[in-house]
């Protein structure tokens, strides 16, 4: 208690001394990049830093097209216990002879972006170029998960987690697990961690299946605190007489344990502090898995966007440290596997999927979008004639070198059609499916002064951007 | 009273075939069909007007009347002279066949003229179709067919290479007009306002310096028509006479839509920066006042001549213009006029 109120009375005073000294340092834009594993942080990262260099790309970034931008340098980064964002191998890998995806992050990283920019108007250029820095947090997305439990009690997580349970694989496993243990026995350690792990295995399929909602998100990636107390431990079915020490309380001194010690220090230090957001969302690798994983993955994104704080920050409130996420784009990724005559349908899809989130930050201020994005694009578009018809494809090569023709379904021009069989439970999409092959990059030939191809990038990068550039 | 008989039972009728109903896409049970303003409807009834058939047909005959007897009796003349002169004669059908050549040459011209123009007005109405029905293949076809019209300048070719490169990288038709504009744009921008600043400048000297009250008026006009030539050139049209009274006329109506409330507006600040050079002098106030409306119809002219409508570059006023060109008017007379932009 007295240690929650030392750290709030710690970050107030260091919020109110950077607010107070910011006038006077160069300005700085957190962007943050929120998205699960696997919906591309990391390359829409690597691609947008590659993209600022490299600027021949960007004609829908205001700044570029208008020559504002006269350099950009990959700053050695901010701060010191934090490990810089690989870029260089990032980007390496993504345009070497034989292309390949980065591997998945496993760890924290962030990188700092400086640009120097054209001075505008008349104070502008009696003061000359002025600096913006942009920093970007990447890490890994099944943590991400994890400040859905923020505002959950230990009860109401674990009704959610064994309800969540069945059905999924590895779930029946677990239950029969929980059921064999007895809730107001005494804690054993040796039980309590054999339960801890067949969780991790079920959480483990289920991802792997494609379910997105599979907390805590540091038994799939636990990083340097595997096989402590705070990660070993299991949802139970509620034993409201338990008594002091039983399996049941020890249960949730770590749960909260993890909150404290994992959750709350991540989300403080490295996501509550952003200016702008992006939520990369693979809305049609989702579509392609089904409506159950559909419905699961918007469930989840729904709780884990209700911890950030959007909205217009007041400039007396900005002096005094507070700070809010002023503009929230929501991108759909994974635009290339589509062609461009669809992508209204996909960004509406985006959108809706993410309704919740986005009526909040519009009511609080904040600007939104939605839009259909691809960081790398990795196909090119192209119309071939099938049983007789036109089909507008996307051509791509597989990540075994096999070139494909791809068209991953015809997306509904009311994103309703899918969001209420999926919010049903429905098994199958009625009148309707969807596939999406796993495209490996494409090899490129880049000229200079050319970044990463890619789709819309620039265009995402003017909103999230543009006014400070 | 009522019959009876006249009474109705419930009615449900079972459709089998029928295509279900949509009622999200039906009409309002009780709303009105929308109403555009009465502005917009006046201008929309201006915009669309063209001679009546009859009054048409009646100038087209009488043209082409006129022309026959006047044609006829120069041959008659011609004729007569050769069985007279043979020698006058022969060289006034040398002279006569000359004329015909060069009356021809000067119809294609303007044919030719005229269909530059048309190209414009294509691609005007193109942009504007892409950008309101969000259709990335029309813009693509925009941005093409801008990078050919100013591929040919030497000073745009990088430019219109660029563009061509970026055409199938960008997915939004408007972000594909906004970089055909970014891109290509600036320099014919560049060139129009100078010939906007040149004539409001002119314009304006004259008026304050020439005491004649016609001979002003008449060299007004006569700068202003050039200027309207010179900013369509700038954006790719050429004009030829009947180029010019059309662009004349296409700008004169642009003026009478849009001008009635935007002259009231940059009025204001032309009027405030010459109040000071009005108790100065009468004519010079009236020299600044026949500038601004010069800038006016000038701006008005570049609504009508740009292929694209202003999306990212800043739209040009008329107050910014005139004050650009009024510095070059009344500053030290060595000062090189405002660089373009």
């Amino acid at each position: 208690m007295i240690g929650g109120l030392a750290t709030g009375a710690w970050d107030a005073t260091r919020n109110l001394a950077e607010g107070i000294t910011a006038p006077f340092r160069d300005p700085v834009v957190r962007l943050g990049v929120t998205g699960l594993s696997r919906a591309g942080k990391t390359v829409f990262i690597t691609s947008l830093v590659a993209n600022l260099l490299d600027r021949g790309r960007m004609p829908q970034l205001r700044a570029v097209a208008e020559g504002r931008v006269l350099a950009a340098w990959l700053q050695p980064q901010p701060d010191d216990n934090v490990a810089r964002f690989a870029f260089e191998e990032h980007l390496a890998a993504l345009t070497a002879p034989e292309p390949r995806w980065p591997e998945g992050t496993r760890r924290i990283s962030q990188l700092r972006l400086s640009l120097r920019l054209a001075p505008e108007g008349l104070i502008g250029t009696l003061r000359g170029p002025r600096t913006l820095h942009l920093d970007i947090v990447d890490y890994p997305g099944e943590w991400l998960l994890d400040l859905g439990l923020l505002d959950r009690s230990f009860a109401e997580w674990s009704e959610a987690a064994l309800a969540r349970a069945e059905g999924r694989p590895g779930g029946e496993a677990f239950l029969q697990a929980v059921r064999a243990v007895d809730p107001s026995a005494p804690a054993d350690e040796p039980a309590l961690k054999a339960l801890a792990s067949v969780y991790a295995a079920h959480l483990a399929a289920s991802r792997e299946a494609g379910f997105a909602d599979c907390t805590p998100g540091r038994f799939l990636l636990p990083g340097d605190m595997e096989g402590s107390p705070a990660l070993t431990f299991a949802p139970l079915p509620p034993a409201p007489d338990a008594p002091r020490r039983s399996l049941w309380r020890e249960c949730e001194r770590r749960y909260a344990a993890y909150k404290r010690h994992v959750v709350q220090p991540f989300f403080r230090d490295h996501l509550a502090r952003v200016d702008r957001q992006i939520v990369l969302v693979d809305v049609l690798g989702a579509l392609a898995r089904g409506p159950q994983a559909f419905e699961s993955l918007r469930g989840a994104m729904a709780d884990l966007l209700a911890a950030f704080n959007p909205g217009r920050s007041a400039p007396l409130a900005r002096l005094l440290g507070q700070r809010r996420v002023e503009r929230i784009l929501f991108a759909a990724t994974k635009a290339d596997h589509l062609h461009h005559a669809q992508h209204p349908q996909l960004a509406a899809l985006a959108e809706a999927m993410l309704r919740e989130a986005r009526d909040r930050a519009a009511f609080a201020g904040a600007q939104t979008a939605a839009m259909a994005i691809a960081a790398l694009r990795t196909t090119v578009e192209d119309r071939v004639t099938h049983e007789g018809r036109t089909v507008e494809i996307v051509r791509g090569r597989l990540a075994d070198g096999r070139q494909v023709a791809l068209h991953p379904g015809d997306l509904p021009e009311d994103p309703g059609r899918l969001l209420a069989p999926a919010r049903a439970g429905a098994a199958e999409w009625p009148g309707a499916a969807f596939a999406l092959p796993e495209l490996a990059p494409a090899s490129l030939t880049l000229r200079p002064g050319e970044g990463p191809p890619h789709i819309r990038l620039d265009r995402a990068a003017e909103f999230l951007l543009g006014d400070r550039l | 009273m009522r019959e009876p008989s006249e009474t109705r039972g419930p009615l449900i009728l079972h459709l089998e075939d029928a295509p279900p109903p949509t009622p999200a896409e039906a009409p309002p049970v009780d709303g009105e069909a929308p109403h555009p303003p009465a502005m917009a409807r006046a201008l929309r009834r201006a915009g669309n007007r063209r001679s009546g058939g009859l009054a048409g047909a009646f100038w087209s005959l009488l043209a082409g009347f006129l022309l026959l007897a006047l044609s006829l009796a120069a041959w008659d003349w011609a004729t007569g002279l050769v069985a007279r002169h043979p020698l006058l004669g022969s060289a006034a059908t040398v002279l006569l066949v000359a004329l015909g050549v060069v009356a021809l040459a000067v119809a294609g011209r303007e044919v030719w003229a005229l269909r530059r123009l048309a190209r414009i007005d294509a691609l005007q109405r193109r942009a504007a179709a892409a950008l309101s029905g969000d259709s990335v293949a029309e813009a693509r076809g925009v941005a093409a067919d801008l990078a050919t019209l100013y591929g040919g300048r030497p000073a745009l070719a990088p430019a219109a290479d660029r563009v061509r490169a970026r055409l199938t990288e960008v997915l939004d038709a408007d972000g594909l007009l906004r970089m055909a504009e970014a891109e290509l744009l600036p320099g014919p921008d560049a060139e129009a306002l100078a010939e906007i600043r040149d004539a409001a400048r002119r314009v304006a000297a004259l008026t304050a310096l020439v005491p004649l009250p016609f001979a002003d008026m008449a060299a007004a006009l006569a700068l202003n028509l050039r200027m309207i030539r010179r900013v369509a050139e700038a954006y790719g049209g050429r004009s030829g006479v009947v180029g010019s009274w059309r662009l004349v006329r296409a700008v004169a109506g642009h003026l009478i839509a849009t001008g009635a409330v935007a002259v009231g507006d940059d009025m204001i600040g032309g009027l405030a920066g010459g109040t000071a050079l009005a108790r100065l002098s009468r004519r010079f106030g009236e020299g600044v006042l026949n500038g601004a409306l010069t800038a006016r119809v000038g701006l008005a002219a570049v609504e009508v001549c740009r292929p694209l409508p202003f999306l990212s570059r800043p739209v040009p006023t008329v107050t910014g213009t005139l004050s650009g060109a009024l510095a070059g008017l009344f500053a030290r007379g060595n000062r090189r006029p405002d660089p373009p932009g």
